[in-house]
């Protein structure tokens, strides 16, 4: 694990600026609070609009790009308030999380132009183009083809699992520019830029089995890619794909999509008289730890250190937690009378969402895989 | 910074680890004793009163420099008693202005008859400092092993235990009433990073068992069922050690006296105690029956862990302490993980050590 990162006091001072932001927002917003694993599903432009107002979207991304040019640590501390709050920050989670460090690394000029700006007023939203009905863990699988046309590609093929795609205005895929080579499985994989809009797009609900919309199914038949939206280099989309999910998989989402259940449930004399104080007490210091376990990573990103070990260390315990927390809440609620039926419902929710906590952003056992190799033992 | 210098941290690795891990395989079965020839190294060093003021001859380090050292002779499994000598000792007689050095001491919270039923070390040290009721006052002082009555008791990893009774009463010097509450924590600190030094340990002889051993014709490695036992152990010891960092850079500011201290101290024991239980598991999983036998170095590093989870508050302890928090606080429940309002904590706390 990287070494422990305090909060400095500046960190302390604008964790407390977020909390009175929540607190005081307008009532319309306000009553959008204390969801569960709402920044999957709690889709809320206004919300959204508001944050970006207040220059907590982009916040990593630098001033000449519409970006506000803040550490990774001051944006660690804005998401995990807004995520501990149930905040709906689904709209522009993707981009702002995993896109736009993406584009900074990788993107050319003419695409940083383009979208930056935009994601960092909260105005442009992304979805993921990874997963593939017949690649779900096992990425380098992926069919979707791109071939060379003039001025750019033709994409061909079908994305699966895109949160949130009949909303968001565009998706990095995954596809392959050059064909399988058994050898070396990771060749030949590219990442291109697709507006979701873009001739040939066709993006279909995937109903959740709690009666849910926010996955779905895009399918590209010939979609023109101009050359200027390749991310990256060609055939280098493993490499870059690798060191995307180093952002995605250690931030505080891992491990605080149930909180408000927790929060609720506390609150709740009914629940709470099913609850023995060892129980509530090992998950509050399980919480505490796995904040500052996921600190650290903010950290050591902010270094630029490489984190892709220790974010699979945060992502198996976080979501294991999140779910068991879920679990523990529903039965100590059980059928017992007076429970607040807001209680029960947040309990419903978590434990109608909780098996994809350990699935989504690699599953925990791709990353118990990814946490052998760095202890030496593939 | 929340590191420490690369040379001192070499320095005391050296020291701990002049005898290997194999080395100690009669432990097992002798029991463990106070290694005079290392102490003598430590004291020569200024490593064995590390956090001791240097005006009263210790070296002025902080918890960041005690926790390296606690963490290296745990992982070398050289059991010494520095937590006992320099956080519990040392601190104490400096709170009483009594005359200190670094000769091995030990501890004794002693009850108002004036017993304790399980002090560390207490027959191997050269001073005993006892905290005692004295006219309804606490008073401490720093007795020699022959003013006191010494019974072992038994330690499943055979580091020595005994009860301490001291007949009359103690000629002390008085302290403050929280004095009491602040040995808890400071014990509790140590035996936190031990265990975890002691965990990263077993990390590492897991994945060299697992890469040497072969079965069904590979290296036990390769297999993805022990991959993930070895995985889990590796997660649980990551977040142990980062609850117990966080305890440890809030020690090395306030010594244990901030507004989040105690929180943090019992945040690291949930979380080290928790962790055992599948660090434990899993190293004898993967190690098979041959870790569970004294030829094996494995037990050296797993039995302390279940000797000191349970000293200085069991798990169950510490974590009733925090839902006892949970249930009396009128903050949120993210404010409290998040150290806001942990006075509510030291409130819980306080009520418990009365």
């Amino acid at each position: 694990m990287p070494t422990h990162t305090d909060e400095s006091a500046a960190l302390g001072t604008l964790r407390q600026e977020v909390r009175e932001f929540l607190m005081t927002l307008p009532a319309t917003l306000r009553t959008e609070l204390g969801g569960v694993d709402t920044w999957l599903s709690g889709w809320n432009i206004d919300f959204t609009r508001a944050l970006a107002e207040r220059g907590w979207i982009g916040m990593t991304i630098p001033r000449e790009y519409g970006g506000h040019a803040r550490t990774h640590l001051e944006r660690f501390v804005v998401t995990e308030e807004l995520l501990a709050a149930g905040a709906p920050v689904a709209a522009h989670w993707i981009a702002d999380r995993q896109v736009a460090p993406t584009l900074l690394r990788f993107g050319t000029e003419e695409v940083r132009r383009e979208f930056l700006p935009e994601i960092a007023a909260g105005r442009c939203y992304f979805g993921i183009g990874m997963s593939e009905p017949d690649s779900g863990s096992d990425l380098a699988s992926v069919r979707t083809k791109a071939h060379r046309v003039d001025g750019g590609w033709t994409v061909s093929g079908t994305k699966l699992w895109t949160s949130g795609g009949h909303l968001a205005h565009a998706f990095i895929a995954l596809v392959r520019t050059a064909p399988l080579d058994a050898s070396d499985r990771h060749a030949g994989l590219s990442q291109l830029l697709v507006r979701l809009d873009d001739p040939g797009v066709d993006v279909r609900p995937v109903i959740s089995a709690g009666g849910h919309h926010h996955f779905n199914e895009v399918v590209l038949d010939d979609v023109f890619v101009p050359d200027h939206r390749l991310v990256g280099e060609e055939g280098d989309g493993w490499m870059q794909v690798t060191s995307e999910l180093s952002f995605e998989r250690s931030g505080p989402e891992r491990f605080l999509s149930t909180m408000q259940l927790f929060e609720q449930a506390m609150a709740d004399p009914a629940v709470a008289e099913n609850v023995a104080d060892v129980d509530s007490g090992r998950q509050l210091a399980r919480l505490a730890g796995l904040h500052e376990m996921s600190r650290a990573v903010a950290g050591s990103l902010q270094r630029g250190e490489e984190a892709d070990v220790s974010a699979a260390l945060v992502k198996v315990l976080g979501t294991t937690f999140e779910g068991d927390l879920a679990e523990w809440i529903d039965q100590s609620a059980g059928s017992a009378s007076g429970v607040e039926s807001r209680t029960k419902s947040l309990a419903t929710r978590g434990v109608i969402q909780r098996p994809g906590f350990t699935l989504r952003g690699g599953t925990n056992e791709i990353l118990r895989g990814v946490i052998a190799r760095g202890l030496g033992m593939r | 910074m929340n590191t420490i210098d690369p040379d001192l941290l070499q320095v005391m690795r050296d020291v701990v680890r002049s005898r290997g891990l194999i080395d100690r395989l009669d432990q097992g079965v002798d029991g463990i004793r106070l290694e005079g020839a290392q102490w003598h190294q430590l004291q020569e060093l200024g490593l064995a009163t590390l956090t001791l003021p240097e005006e009263h001859g210790g070296s002025g380090a902080s918890w960041l420099e005690s926790a390296a050292l606690l963490r290296e002779a745990a992982a070398a499994a050289a059991h010494l008693p520095l937590v006992e000598t320099d956080l519990l000792a040392a601190w104490l007689l400096r709170e009483a202005d009594l005359p200190v050095d670094d000769r091995p001491r030990t501890v004794a919270v002693l009850d108002e008859s004036g017993h304790s039923p399980l002090v560390p070390w207490a027959g191997e040290v050269e001073r005993i400092v006892v905290l005692a009721h004295a006219d309804g006052r606490r008073v401490v002082a720093d007795l020699d092993p022959s003013d006191v009555d010494i019974e072992p008791v038994a330690s499943r990893s055979g580091l020595p235990r005994s009860s301490v009774r001291v007949t009359g009463t103690v000629d002390g010097t008085p302290v403050d009433d929280g004095t009491e509450t602040q040995i808890l924590l400071r014990g509790a600190l140590g035996r936190a990073v031990q265990s975890v030094g002691a965990m990263e340990r077993i990390v590492e002889l897991c994945v060299e068992h697992t890469t040497v051993r072969v079965q069904f014709g590979r290296p036990l490695c390769k297999f993805q069922s022990v991959q993930n036992l070895v995985s889990d152990i590796a997660a649980e010891t990551a977040l142990a050690r980062s609850a117990v960092d966080a305890a440890v850079t809030d020690a090395a500011i306030t010594d244990l006296a901030g507004p989040s201290s105690a929180f943090r101290v019992a945040v690291a024991r949930s979380c080290v105690g928790h962790a055992s239980s599948t660090v434990i598991r899993n190293a004898h999983q993967v190690h098979g029956a041959i870790g569970t036998t004294v030829e094996h170095p494995l037990q050296l590093l797993t039995l302390p862990l279940l000797d000191w989870r349970n000293e200085f508050g069991g798990v169950r302890f510490w974590d009733r302490l925090l839902g006892s928090t949970l249930r009396a606080t009128s903050g949120s429940v993210w404010e409290l993980a998040t150290g806001a309002t942990s006075a509510e904590f030291d409130k819980v706390l306080m009520e418990a050590s009365r």
